[in-house]
């Protein structure tokens, strides 16, 4: 169905090519992940089977991709619309009406079909995504989990033969990035598509892949099946670094099978020692917290105490008030209740005065740059934070990753621009840190730097409050999480008995050999003779 | 309220029918000065809004063009009074003369303030307002939106701009918002213009990235993919009968060959319409669920062009009735044709549809509402109904 | 006739009729019968036939779906911009972007921002009145000379726009009043328009009227225009110029 045949391409303006010399060919009907860093090409391998690369965004394309029969060389992106279901990687952006049923015709439109025939595929494609109650809803007021099934939905009312998707549950929680693989399940597997997926959450679609395709970021492409791959990848979900550890040759893709595979090969790692709980008088104490926007309570009486040097994280669905609750504890949003941070309270402090004490790296970390280079971005970092010039520029140096100075922080990836910022903010020299998700579109080795440097901050004596739904990043660097649903704290304890409790938020690790409460797969490492 | 305005509102009456009937009214008014008649109609045109028109944001604008029809009105008075001529009679009152020097053209403020020049001004204000009412009330009860999807198929991707104009507005509002919040994060408690750049950039910035994320979107659905190249001489046809059009109103203005002017405006618009669809044809997308145009639609429109039918035959053939003279004055009269096209206004009421109240659904989960609503927008309120 | 050429030959025919509607009051004549007050509605029924062939052109001929993308959110950010001036005296911050972003993306481009975000702005407050034709067409006028300004690079083109944005802003005052005047008047003031005087005396007068209503407006919009250019001028360009390199794409090699 896709093939690619010695293909290369580069971008117009860049030394290196992305691809050298890659061919694979993918048969109909298969669920095929491309995995890699960011960085590593993903988006432009996606774009190449629709044809937006090169005709969409420059530069030039060497070799052949064919698919279904068709050669993209002959082709614009819009004649492969009715082949080819493209949905990129913020579906919210990608929307051109208003409501949900408009946004599912208007491919349609643009194809030239006719209406009768169009009313029938829009009833048809809403039943198949299971979205027919939504159908008048105006696509502003959906949750992340349904703007996405609405955007394959939209693609698929044209009816194509493959389905292209760029990381569609990064931002999705749990239970909503569930909904989206099971509807992508039910199109390969019922429909009969083919679906080509990039992500970076490895751990709940692995199992349902066919086949996958890495990519290590120098020019190459290797395809095969998931089990051989992630062997040898440098992407590591912690099934793979399970595998990788223990010895094993072949990577198990699912809980059950490494759970099988562990009992049969006798492994039983010995319990943990339970982590040190940092302790000391609280620097940051907050009660009765409470949130109101008009008659909707987003927070509603939240205690909180974070001692010094504490990693806390806040797991949470999307929309159970984790976000208010930071911004809230910030003093950037009004509220209700008693909060002291280092004895004084944030929200009677001006902006300058607070940051100091505590500050925020928020979900969307563009927005806090608005300067041409980074290196103007420092400078100006130092002027705000009144520092010595050079503190901003040499956080970022000290904090690991290697960031140009004269790049356009826009151009920079997801996990420079968030040291950036990380390093922006901490320049006000604050007791106590806090992160809004700052996980989003992070591969494995960025979260691993990121683990890193949040524990060399606490290490320093810096509180930290993390609010994040990746259960593996909170296993691998918590002591202490705190569960919110609904504007509530409904759990708030030890890290390991919180997510080892818990179905639905225990990690991996623990799910495969429970009892035992392992976290992590060096937990699993370090209890193994 | 936050109501979804897709094509649900497909009941309704064709907003191109509302804007007929609008215009057709508006010409007729046009042709009188009759204070009476304009006054009846207006009220008549005001009943009808109130009794047609949605709860949405766009249907409450007739009140601001009632607003701004009061302050014509009281701006051509004021003119009249101070820099007004005298004619007539009927003096009123006297204001002091103050003579302006001759390189302000003589102008001499002040002097009498005549009933006859007051009255004058006043039905040609009247006029004016009432014409603008009209244009209101067509704002009022046309939905935008539906009125962009029956765009004729040469302005479509004028129409798709507009259209992602419309939908980006309020993101880019809770983008902005959003910003605004963050700066303050960043230490940054300047307000007002100052803080511009560092507000606007990141806005701007953002939406330019979202433009090629949506432009990538639209091509990848196969946005231009039924266009085709253009049909040879539609661009002269259209730019010649715009030409002509535009001679036919330059020679109605200066000279004294109206029927030349007239059919010349004719031919050009017969010829801009043909050019327009000629050059529609090369596109060949279809629309979801069109807006039907039924007879209803028909007759409503036929209402407006007949009013104004009526008020230009009744002109010709009885001009004191329809435009009552000032000098000297008299009492407006209001005939038979008049109460006639009065009826015609009202017309659409019997055949229109008491639009079904609109149906909200909570907006918990509304993420726009709530950044919104962080810095009490009074603007967005939103029943927490059942979902 | 080359992709160029139509879109020079709509742009010059939008600016001829342009400029014969706006500068009507100094054709009409006394003997042509017809009442000062309808000429302007004459022009209103004509000008949407206009600035519907001129779009139409222009939008299907020469913009891709990039710059379509593009069209769209800066006419949504005027939009929005818009009411933020909204009662104080002629702070109009809806300009300096269509003069920036003309500059940027040529003529044509300008034009049809111009016009596209203020039928929107239209569209969004409901108010879709008599005034839109010649609005639209005066703005797409300042957007359309602002990307015929000559060469220029650094602080000599950061002066090129801000002085271009003083004198737009005021003759978009004086276009808006010229079709204004009648309706603030009609007949029979001293300051009217008067069809049996000459152009040069009905110039005068309007050009006092002119002076009594609506000065403190054109100045207000001026200087809007150019502190915003100043201010935000410079990273304006920057993203925009960042953005038109990130649309141009070379052809597929074999």
């Amino acid at each position: 169905m896709i093939s690619f045949t010695e293909v290369g391409f580069r971008y117009a303006d860049a030394t290196h090519p992305v691809f050298r010399d890659v061919s694979f060919e993918l048969p109909e009907g298969d669920l095929c992940l491309v995995v890699g860093g960011t960085g590593s090409g993903k988006s432009t391998l996606l774009g190449a089977i629709n044809a937006l690369v090169p005709t969409f965004t420059g530069g030039t394309l060497s070799g052949r991709v064919r698919v279904a029969g068709r050669d993209t060389a002959q082709h614009r992106a819009r004649d492969l619309a009715d082949v080819v279901g493209y949905v990129g990687q913020d579906p919210v952006r990608g929307f051109v009406t208003d409501t949900v049923e408009d946004e599912i015709a208007y491919g349609m439109e643009q194809l030239g079909i006719n209406p009768v025939a169009m009313r029938k595929r829009v009833e048809e494609t809403l039943d198949l995504m299971g979205i027919a109650e939504l159908r008048r809803r105006p696509l502003a007021e959906l949750s992340g989990g349904q703007q996405q099934r609405v955007a394959i939905a939209a693609v698929l009312a044209a009816q194509p033969q493959v389905l292209v998707l760029d990381e569609p549950t990064s931002s999705l929680d749990p239970t909503a990035a569930q909904d989206v693989l099971a509807a992508i399940a039910t199109l390969v597997h019922e429909v009969g598509l083919t679906v080509v997926l990039a992500e970076h959450r490895l751990e709940r679609v692995m199992q349902a892949a066919d086949s996958m395709i890495w990519l290590p970021g120098d020019g190459t492409a290797h395809h095969g099946r998931p089990a051989e791959i992630l062997a040898t990848a440098s992407v590591q979900p912690p099934l793979a670094a399970l595998a990788k550890s223990v010895g094993w040759q072949e990577v198990p893709l699912s809980v059950r099978e490494a759970r099988r595979t562990a009992l049969a090969a006798g492994l039983l790692p010995a319990a943990p020692p339970e982590p040190l709980m940092p302790s000391g008088a609280p620097v940051l104490s907050a009660r009765g917290v409470e949130v109101r926007f008009g008659d909707l309570t987003a927070v509603g009486g939240v205690d909180l105490e974070l001692p010094p040097g504490s990693i806390t994280t806040v797991l949470g669905r999307n929309g159970a008030g984790k976000s208010s609750l930071l911004w809230a504890l910030q003093g950037a949003l009004s509220c209700t209740g008693d909060i002291a941070v280092a004895g004084t309270d944030p929200r009677a402090l001006d902006a300058f005065s607070a940051r100091r004490l505590v500050t925020l790296v928020p979900q969307t970390a563009t927005d806090l740059l608005y300067l041409p280079t980074v290196s103007a971005e420092c400078a100006q970092a130092d002027a705000e934070s009144h520092a010595e010039p050079g503190t901003t520029a040499g956080l970022l140096a000290e904090l690991g990753v290697s960031v140009p100075d004269d790049r356009d922080p826009r151009d920079l990836s997801e996990g420079q621009r968030l040291a950036l910022v990380l390093a922006i903010q901490l320049a006000a020299g604050p007791a106590v840190l806090l992160l809004d998700e700052p996980t989003r579109g992070l591969d494995y080795r960025a979260k691993a730097e990121l683990q890193r440097i949040v524990r060399r901050l606490a290490a320093d004596g810096i509180a930290c409050l993390i609010s994040t739904h990746d259960v593996e990043f909170a296993a691998g660097l918590s002591q202490r999480t705190l569960l919110m649903a609904d504007g509530e704290v409904i759990a708030d304890g030890t890290t390991r008995e919180l997510l080892i409790s818990s179905p639905a938020y225990a990690p991996q690790m623990a799910k495969v050999f429970s009892p035992v409460p392992v976290l992590t797969v060096d937990d699993v490492v370090r209890g193994l003779p | 309220m936050v109501v979804a305005e897709g094509t649900a509102s497909l009941i309704t009456l064709h907003p191109w029918a509302w804007w007929c009937w609008a215009i057709g009214i508006g010409l007729a008014l046009l042709g009188t000065t009759n204070p009476l008649l304009l006054i009846l109609a207006a009220t008549a045109m005001i009943a009808v809004v109130l009794l047609r028109r949605t709860a949405a944001a766009w249907a409450r604008s007739v009140r601001a063009y009632l607003l701004l029809g009061l302050i014509v009105i009281g701006v051509r008075i004021v003119f009249q009074i101070v820099i007004g001529g005298a004619s007539g009679e009927t003096v009123l009152f006297v204001l002091p003369e103050i003579p302006l020097p001759a390189w302000a053209a003589g102008i001499r403020l002040g002097g009498p303030v005549t009933a006859e020049a007051l009255m004058f001004t006043l039905y040609d204000a009247l006029r004016l307002a009432a014409m603008l009412l009209c244009v209101g009330a067509a704002n009022s009860l046309a939905n935008p939106r539906q009125a962009l999807r029956s765009v004729p198929a040469a302005l479509y991707e004028a129409s798709v701009a507009v259209v992602i104009a419309l939908s980006l507005a309020p993101q880019l509002i809770e983008s902005l918002l959003r910003v605004r919040r963050a700066r303050r994060l960043r230490g940054d408690s300047r307000a007002g213009l100052r803080a511009l750049g560092a507000v606007a950039i990141p806005v701007v910035a953002d939406a330019i990235d979202r433009s090629l994320a949506l432009a990538s979107g639209m091509e990848s659905r196969g946005f231009g993919r039924t266009r085709e190249l253009p049909v040879r001489g539609s661009l002269i046809l259209l730019l010649g009968s715009a030409m002509v059009a535009t001679g036919g109103v330059f020679l109605l203005l200066s000279t004294r060959w109206w029927e030349l002017a007239l059919g010349l405006l004719g031919i050009g618009g017969i010829g801009a319409a043909w050019g327009l669809r000629l050059a529609g044809r090369r596109l060949s997308v279809t629309t979801y669920r069109p807006h039907p145009w039924t007879l209803r639609a028909s007759l409503v429109a036929l209402c407006g062009i007949g009013a104004a039918v009526v008020v230009w035959l009744g002109a010709a053939t009885d001009p004191e009735a329809f435009a009552p003279t000032t000098d000297p004055l008299i009492w407006p009269q209001l005939t038979w044709p008049m109460l006639a096209v009065i009826a015609l206004v009202l017309a659409p009421l019997p055949l229109t549809r008491q639009r079904p109240p609109a149906v909200v659904h909570s907006a918990r989960n509304d993420t726009r509402v709530r950044s919104l609503r962080q810095f009490g927008n009074p603007a967005v309120e939103v029943e927490a109904g059942a979902p | 006739m080359t992709a160029n050429g139509r879109l020079s030959l709509a742009l010059a025919v939008a600016l001829a009729i342009g400029v014969v509607a706006f500068t009507w009051p100094l054709f009409l004549r006394p003997e042509s019968g017809m009442p000062p007050t309808l000429a302007p509605v004459m022009f209103a029924l004509t000008l949407p036939i206009v600035l519907a062939v001129v779009l139409s052109e222009l939008s299907s001929g020469h913009l891709d779906v990039k710059a379509l993308a593009m069209l769209g959110v800066l006419a949504a950010i005027g939009t929005v911009l818009r009411p933020l001036g909204a009662g104080t005296a002629g702070l109009e911050l809806v300009f300096f972007l269509m003069i920036l972003a003309g500059r940027v993306f040529g003529a044509g481009f300008g034009f049809a921002l111009g016009a596209i975000t203020l039928f929107t702005s239209g569209l969004l407050t409901g108010g879709l009145g008599p005034w839109l034709p010649y609005q639209m067409l005066s703005a797409g006028f300042v957007g359309l000379f602002a990307g015929l300004l000559p060469r220029a690079t650094g602080r000599a083109e950061l002066a090129w726009l801000t002085g271009y944005g003083m004198v737009s802003a005021f003759v978009y005052g004086w276009l808006m009043d010229f079709s204004f005047w009648p309706f603030a008047l009609g007949d029979g003031t001293q300051l009217s328009f008067d069809a049996a005087a000459s152009p040069l005396e009905n110039l005068h007068r309007f050009v006092l009227f002119n002076l009594a209503t609506s000065m403190g407006w054109n100045l207000g919009r001026a200087l809007t225009n150019a502190v915003a250019i100043l201010l935000v001028g410079p990273a304006l360009l920057r993203l925009l110029r960042r953005a038109a390199r990130q649309s141009h794409f070379v052809t597929v090699a074999e």
